[in-house]
Formats: C-alpha cells, structure tokens, sequence
C-alpha cells in the first residue's frame, strides 16, 4: 500500500508520515510541485496542512497540487490547510474562523461513515487553524465542534475525505483509527 | 506495526560505516538524544568517534557531574570542554529568542570545529531528531525556533553533518537506547533543550539570572520528582521553571519587595509535537512556591503556573 504524503507545510507533515509507517504503508513526504508521475503509482494521498492561509489567497506555493488531484482519481485525504485546498479545489469557501481552535476540540460526529468508522459519536481532538472551510459544495459534512462546522468531509461522489483537526497528533483521540479507515478505503 | 528499534539499530550501524573513513566529532550533552547517537554511531565508528561535551554555563544545577557519571555508564569516553564565559559574553545584551538560539548554535559550532581541528575530524555527527529541524523551518515550513543543532547552524560549518536519528521523535529515541542497552536511567531523562538555561531566561542572560533560573529548576525538578515517587502524581514528561521579565510587588516582614516572577511548566507529551499542561496537585504546587520564594527572597516573590497547551504555546518559553 503506496500512500505518499504531499507536504503543504506542517508541523505534523512527518507525524503524518510516521502514522502510515506505523499502519505499514510505503510512505514518503514529497513537495506540492511534485510531478504527477511520482505519484501516479500511489493507492491513496495525504495533503498535509500548512503554514499557508489559503483564506488570504496565499496559494503560490501550493498551487501546483490543483493540477495533482485533477490527474489523481484515487483516495485523498486533506488535513487543515489540505482539507481547506480541497474545499478551494471543488469550488467552495475557506475564511478566517470566527473562532480559531489551538490545542484541544470537542468533535461531534454528525453523519456515521467510513472514516469514522468504530468510534464514538463524540471525542477529543486536537486542532491548529486560524482559517476554516465556509463552504463545501459537493461534500458531505461529517463532523463538527461547537465552534467550527466543517470538521470533517467527505466528497459525495468521489473517494475524497478532509479533516481540519490533526488526526495525526497523539493528542487526539483515535487518530491512527482514523488513517487505519483512510487506508482501509485505499485498500478497496 | 509499530516502530522497530532492533532493525533501526542494524540498518543505522550498517549505513553509517560509510563515514569510517576519517574521523568524525560527536556532540554529547548527556541528553537522550544525544547519548543515543553518540553510542550508535560508536558501535559504527569504534575509536574514529570522538565525543565531545561543552560546559555552556548553562546547565542546570550539577548536570556536568550527571552527564560525567552518565557517560561513563555508557562506555563514553568524553573530552570536557568548559565555555562558559565564551557563551555568557556571546549572550550579553542579547533579549530576541531568536538571536540566542543562533549565537548559541554558531558559538557550538565554533567549539566543533575547534575539537575537529584538533583530532583532524571530517565529521560532526549529532542527535537531531524530527522535532528539531521541523520546528526550524525551512522552504515551506514556518520557523517556530531554531534548534542549536539545525536552524542555528552557521551556513559556512566546515564539517560534514551526519544524523541518523533525524526521523525519529523522543519516544523513538528511547526505544533505541533502550536496544542499545543504555541504562534507563539515561534514556528516561526528561528532556533538556540544547540552549539550555538560556531560554529559560526571557530577556537578558546574565551571570545573576542563570543562578536564579538554574536554582528554580532544581526546586521544581526535586519536588515533583519527590511527588511522583510519593505516587501523588505521574512524572510530567517535561518540567522546569522560567524566569520572566516581570517584576511585581510584594511584601515580606512588614517590608516591601518588587521582585521578579517565575513561572512553573510541567506538561504530558509522548513525542513533545503536542503536549497538555500537567495537572500538578495543588499542595505540590505549593510547596513548590513556598520553596522558590523562601530560598530566594532578595530575587523572586511570585511564582506562577502555566496552564497553556501546545498548541498554542511551545513546551519552552522561546
């Protein structure tokens, strides 16, 4: 199981890297102007989150990864900055959060689901975001917190999911669970 | 499957017999970390290896008599280099964390390269891990802090870098150790930032204020310490004090004081990229303030208790 994960800029890029490891997946971290053909192989991809606020428009550095998921027809999963690129990347909104979330975030599953799958309806994770997804035309919502709707996605036609809390972190609860369902949905 | 530290150690020992071909420097702080590699890349490098461990004046109260005692445990032999007017006289004046952190990294490489010189060393081998170079930053990655070892690195270093533990994070490091039969008493040391006291102190380091910080970490060191073989808590994964920029007013036998402020951090964290503030008993606390104030009463008459996680705080101060 080939899951490379493309690097927008984390902190957690290489916890990342470290939880598919941990998973046994054949894992790496490669750049956002990675050429398709070093992915084209790939069974899934992880787009990590960044220091970049897309919510300002700063994409430059990033922009390339638009071209990657138009050619990628496999599994993808965008963490923070990543899910708020996939939301851009299907036509939707990201904006500064009214409330930004650092550290610990109650997440309330609101639609059962793959990616979710054997865990509690309500737990604790751990976010780090100033912007967040406004809009998400063509996702499904999965989960929310008191303070953030679009905690979780996941794309309704296409095998697309994104999480703008860090499952990644050992402070959140169940996260390698969550890449376990990720990978599972790669496996099919 | 989980990380294997077995395997680790075989690959590693296996890949770095390519650097036998000169000599290489190791820096040793008596650290986890740095220990780990030193006794991996020695299994490698044998009598090629040359370890190296520099007094910066700001360590913390008899650590140079641990990191002796440590190394010795695990078959180290040590040259001792004391620099510590060279690091307190590089830090005069300096307050911007930033600044530290770099003087410090270019005054470490200074010294390596001294010792390199005098053992004609090729290379510097250290005990990077992940957190290190991922919180310096670089391309697209922001810069949270420059570790001494990475982002605090001068450009022009004459030596050739060798980090083979660059990969892995803390509780990795200590499975490692582990395999390599290092004591646990070793590897289970709390973690000890390479900038040592220095970023400990916000504002200026001076000779004074070392004392003060270095003083306030033995106490928080020895009372939680004592409260976790008392079983009244677990030990934090990190804990220490920081002496902040703040003086405040107090009174001590009907006399007014205005002293300075030390703050308490203790945190839970298994690879230190997350970590929640330690839920410290407030009669450990106490006397933790008690002590602090009682033993330096000429110097600090508050002390205060951070209940901040990462994120949105690091574990240290700067």
């Amino acid at each position: 199981m080939r899951v490379p994960v493309i690097d927008l800029g984390s902190q957690w890029t290489h916890r990342i890297w470290r939880t598919l490891r941990d998973l046994e997946c054949d894992s790496e971290i490669m750049p956002p102007d990675v050429p398709f053909a070093k992915i084209a192989d790939a069974d899934g991809l992880v787009l990590s989150g960044g220091a970049v606020r897309l919510a300002k428009g700063e994409d430059s550095k990033i922009s390339k990864c638009h071209a990657l998921l138009d050619e990628f027809k496999k599994p993808v999963m965008g963490v923070c900055a990543g899910q708020q690129f996939l939301a851009l990347h299907f036509g939707g909104k990201v904006a500064p959060a009214k409330t930004p979330e650092f550290g610990n975030v109650g997440l309330e599953v609101v639609e059962a689901n793959d990616l979710f799958a054997g865990m509690p309806k309500r737990f604790t994770v751990w976010a780090s975001h100033n912007d967040e997804v406004k809009s998400a035309p063509g996702f499904e919502l999965l989960a929310s917190s008191s303070d953030c709707k679009w905690h979780a996605f996941k794309h309704r036609r296409l095998p697309i999911y994104g999480t703008l809390f860090h499952p990644e972190v050992v402070h959140t609860q169940h996260g390698a669970e969550i890449y376990g369902n990720f990978v599972r949905v790669c496996k099919r | 499957m989980a990380f294997d530290a077995a395997r680790f150690v075989s690959q590693k020992i296996g890949e770095l017999g390519q650097y036998a071909d000169g000599n290489a420097i190791i820096a040793t702080s008596g650290g986890v970390d740095s220990t780990t590699a030193a006794v991996l890349a020695k299994k490698a490098l044998g009598r090629k290896l040359h370890c190296v461990f520099v007094d910066t004046g700001l360590l913390r109260k008899g650590e140079a008599e641990t990191a002796r005692k440590n190394f010795k445990k695990c078959g180290l032999d040590v040259k001792i280099v004391d620099a510590s007017s060279r690091f307190l006289n590089g830090l005069k004046g300096v307050t911007n964390p930033e600044r530290k952190r770099k003087i410090i990294g270019g005054l470490f490489i200074r010294i390596f390269e001294e010792e390199a010189r005098r053992v004609q060393a090729k290379y510097l081998a250290q005990g990077t891990i992940a957190p290190d170079w991922i919180e310096s930053g670089a391309g697209i990655r922001d810069n949270i802090k420059s570790h001494h070892n990475v982002g605090g690195l001068p450009k022009e270093m004459g030596l050739l870098l060798i980090e083979p533990m660059r990969d892995l994070y803390k509780d990795e490091v200590r499975l490692v150790a582990k395999e390599l039969g290092i004591p646990s008493d070793v590897f289970s040391r709390q973690p000890f930032p390479g900038p040592g006291l220095a970023i400990r102190i916000l504002g200026e380091v001076t000779k004074e204020r070392v004392e003060i910080v270095r003083e306030a970490c033995a106490i928080v060191e020895e009372e939680l310490e004592a409260a976790a073989r008392k079983r009244k808590m677990a030990l934090p994964w990190q804990y220490f004090a920081v002496l902040l920029p703040v003086k405040s007013v107090g009174v001590q036998g009907d006399v007014r004081a205005y002293g300075c402020t030390i703050a308490v951090r203790a945190v839970e964290a298994a690879d230190g990229m997350t970590a929640n503030y330690s839920a410290v008993p407030h009669g450990v606390l106490h006397k933790i303030s008690l002590r602090i104030t009682n033993a330096m009463k000429d110097k600090v008459n508050r002390v205060v208790f951070d209940v901040t996680n990462k994120p949105p705080a690091t574990i240290e101060w700067e």
